[in-house]
């Protein structure tokens, strides 16, 4: 596990997924959690706080998550920030869009603690490397 | 362990005499979506279909699921229950938004989660089946303007989601076991499944 610390931003558009991965994410030892509704509110949300690892969904209104994850990706400050996409498309055109875009990570729901846990470290051991 | 679970999109269509219209039949498991003056029909027993429709367009889709009787709490958030549940709600309302409906405009009609396999387990699975779907669309902020939950009878469902419109009939005698076996197959594969999505290493 990494820094119990680490500051997590869940974008998603379903508050019932939010608090899904919120307690997921609790279960796994990370507290320091925050919530952003969609694209759009969750790069505001990036631009003013500093987080250390963002997990989005991607199909949501106002901004989708690759979106986002583009604006990221574009953002000097913002740019290196580890993005794990968790969402319910399962294509591999998605797959592959995300991976093209820069995401760290891909999960499909509905995925478990235990795969969630996996996707992390794996990231986290990447990041250390 | 079997394959991963997905929410299929029906496959199934006849053409309606009585209601002179297209129609797609949803088997558990599945979800159609349309703005089509179509119909979508499905037979419930302990399962609920979640009709949900953009009052404003005139598009809609219905669902047709039951939580997985896993062993963890149902009320805990992360539970494979909640998981599953939540998962198949959301798989409907993306397509709907993605076909041009607007979160604002959704509203829902809930039907099914009957007492039907009674001495199946020692809980109700239709219940639970029904609080979730409640509990859900409150969490979400969709509005409930109809509902047929709970009860003992098996229901079939009527829904024309160009107009909003749901008939119920409800099943006071069931000529055959194949609805009962149905549910308990789905059931059966939804237990025997990890509740999780692939892992798709990049």
């Amino acid at each position: 596990m990494a820094d119990p610390n680490t500051k997590f931003l869940v974008v998603d558009d379903f508050s019932t997924m939010r608090r899904i991965v919120r307690n997921l994410l609790k279960e796994l030892g990370y507290a320091n959690v925050e919530e952003a509704e969609d694209g759009a509110d969750g790069l505001a949300k990036l631009k003013a706080g500093n987080f250390d690892f963002v997990v989005s969904d991607w199909n949501m209104p106002n901004m989708d998550g690759l979106t986002m994850l583009q604006q990221i990706r574009a953002d000097a400050n913002l740019s290196k920030l580890p993005v794990l996409m968790v969402t319910a498309e399962a294509k591999k055109e998605n797959i592959i869009a995300a991976a093209q875009a820069g995401a760290n990570g891909y999960v499909v729901k509905p995925f478990t603690a235990a795969t969630l846990d996996e996707k992390l470290s794996k990231i986290f051991e990447k990041m250390g490397a | 362990m079997s394959a991963l679970l997905e929410e299929h999109l029906a496959t199934n269509f006849y053409f309606d005499r009585t209601f002179d219209c297209e129609a797609a039949k949803i088997l558990p498991g599945e979800f159609y979506y349309t703005a089509k003056p179509m119909l979508i029909v499905t037979v419930l027993g302990s399962c609920v279909a979640a009709c949900v429709r953009d009052r404003v367009f005139g598009i809609g889709g219905m669902n047709h699921f039951m939580l997985p009787d896993g062993s963890g709490d149902p009320n805990n958030p992360s539970s494979a229950s909640m998981r599953y549940g939540a998962y198949a709600m959301e798989v409907l309302i993306n397509q709907l938004l993605k076909a041009g409906a607007r979160r604002e405009n959704l509203e829902a009609k809930v039907f099914g989660g009957g007492n039907v396999l009674r001495g199946f387990t020692a809980i109700n699975v239709g219940e639970r089946n029904a609080d979730f779907v409640r509990t859900y669309l409150k969490a979400e902020n969709i509005r409930i303007v109809a509902e047929d939950l709970n009860d003992v009878h098996p229901r079939k469902v009527y829904f024309f989601p160009q107009t909003g419109k749901v008939l119920v009939k409800k099943l006071k005698q069931l000529n055959n076991y194949t609805l009962v076996k149905r549910e308990q197959a789905y059931a059966t594969q939804l237990q025997g499944s990890r509740v999780a999505g692939d892992v798709d290493l990049f």
